[in-house]
């Protein structure tokens, strides 16, 4: 079993570090003036929903490799981007709805891209509960999935500048004022550190797991052999 | 091989269709925000929104943090223990 890394320790002590930082300077950025305070859920809202992304992209990813190279690490690290995007999707579809509920008057609405964004959720959790339910096929059919969600990503991103809808559009971050840019910027890389921490976390555990299911089968021929 | 192949062309073509349905400038009608019907009006203060949302999200990933790191720790303990087994079983016969 391998101990914890510099690099774990170094990623470790910036979130620790962002935790400090980063509430002070999105308590400190300006109010939007249309929405008020309520504004401020946006400084984690989007990193979250990016995360979203990216754990559904690293999914996709690393199913690619198991299902077409036979790729165990991959598997490994799909079935961890898998359970993060679940994580940060439900973080995603709540903040959301707090956020919609002051600003719009309702928790929510079945537009374009409130509806994608709940379908690519399912589809993610449908993968976890593929790979534990579906038997011995179940990683290869939860791989497909994965590669089913990854496609809905950028339908899900664009949806804003397709459909009409109540949700802001694609335009948002990059015309941000830049006095909230900092807060923005800190907040983003915060949930990036803490998302690439889960993730080498959810490896390890991934990996320690193989190493006991490897050992116990040649527990069980060593043992034989002695009794 | 032959289900792999399959389901690549199976891919390949869902991507084809978004990305012809995503890039189309025919279908590209969203240039104003949909009107929210029956919404609620009454003034609501800010503040527990946000602090419910922050809470929210830290919360979601302390539990996760903590759920990971006690099957790390069980799984630690199950390899230590098997691994005591293996060595009391005494030398290869």
């Amino acid at each position: 079993m391998r101990s914890v890394g510099t690099g774990f320790l170094v990623a470790a002590t910036v979130a620790a570090a962002g935790f400090l930082l980063v509430p002070r300077l999105i308590l400190g950025a300006p109010i939007e003036p249309v929405m008020g305070f309520v504004q401020k859920i946006f400084y984690f809202h989007v990193p979250c929903a990016t995360m979203l992304f990216l754990s559904t992209f690293t999914c996709a990813g690393g199913s690619i490799a198991y299902l077409f190279k036979g790729s165990e690490a991959g598997d490994r690290v799909a079935v961890a981007a898998g359970e993060l995007s679940v994580l940060f999707g439900i973080c995603t579809l709540v903040t959301g709805p707090l956020w919609g509920r002051k600003a719009w008057g309702v928790w929510w609405q079945w537009d374009a891209r409130l509806t994608s964004s709940l379908l690519l959720e399912l589809m993610m959790i449908a993968y976890l509960l593929a790979r534990r339910y579906a038997g011995p096929a179940g990683r290869k059919l939860a791989a497909a999935l994965a590669l089913f969600a990854a496609i809905d990503v950028p339908l899900v991103y664009k949806s804003v500048d397709i459909w009409r809808t109540v949700h802001p559009q694609t335009t948002v971050v990059p015309t941000l004022d830049p006095r909230m840019r900092p807060a923005f910027w800190s907040a983003f890389a915060l949930i990036t550190v803490v998302w690439s921490l889960l993730l080498g976390l959810r490896v390890r555990l991934e990996r320690a797991r193989a190493e006991l299911a490897e050992l116990r089968l040649d527990a069980d021929e060593i043992l034989e052999a002695r009794l | 091989m032959k289900t792999i192949r399959s389901l690549a062309r199976a891919l390949s073509l869902v991507a084809w269709f978004a990305a012809l349905f995503a890039l189309s400038p025919g279908i590209a009608l969203a240039q104003e925000f949909q009107k929210v019907e029956g919404a609620l009006r009454p003034e609501l203060p800010s503040v527990p929104f946000v602090a419910a949302a922050y809470g929210f999200i830290w919360i979601a990933i302390l539990i996760y943090v903590l759920a990971v790191a006690r099957g790390l720790s069980k799984v630690r303990q199950d390899l230590a223990e098997l691994r005591r087994k293996i060595d009391g079983a005494g030398p290869r016969p």
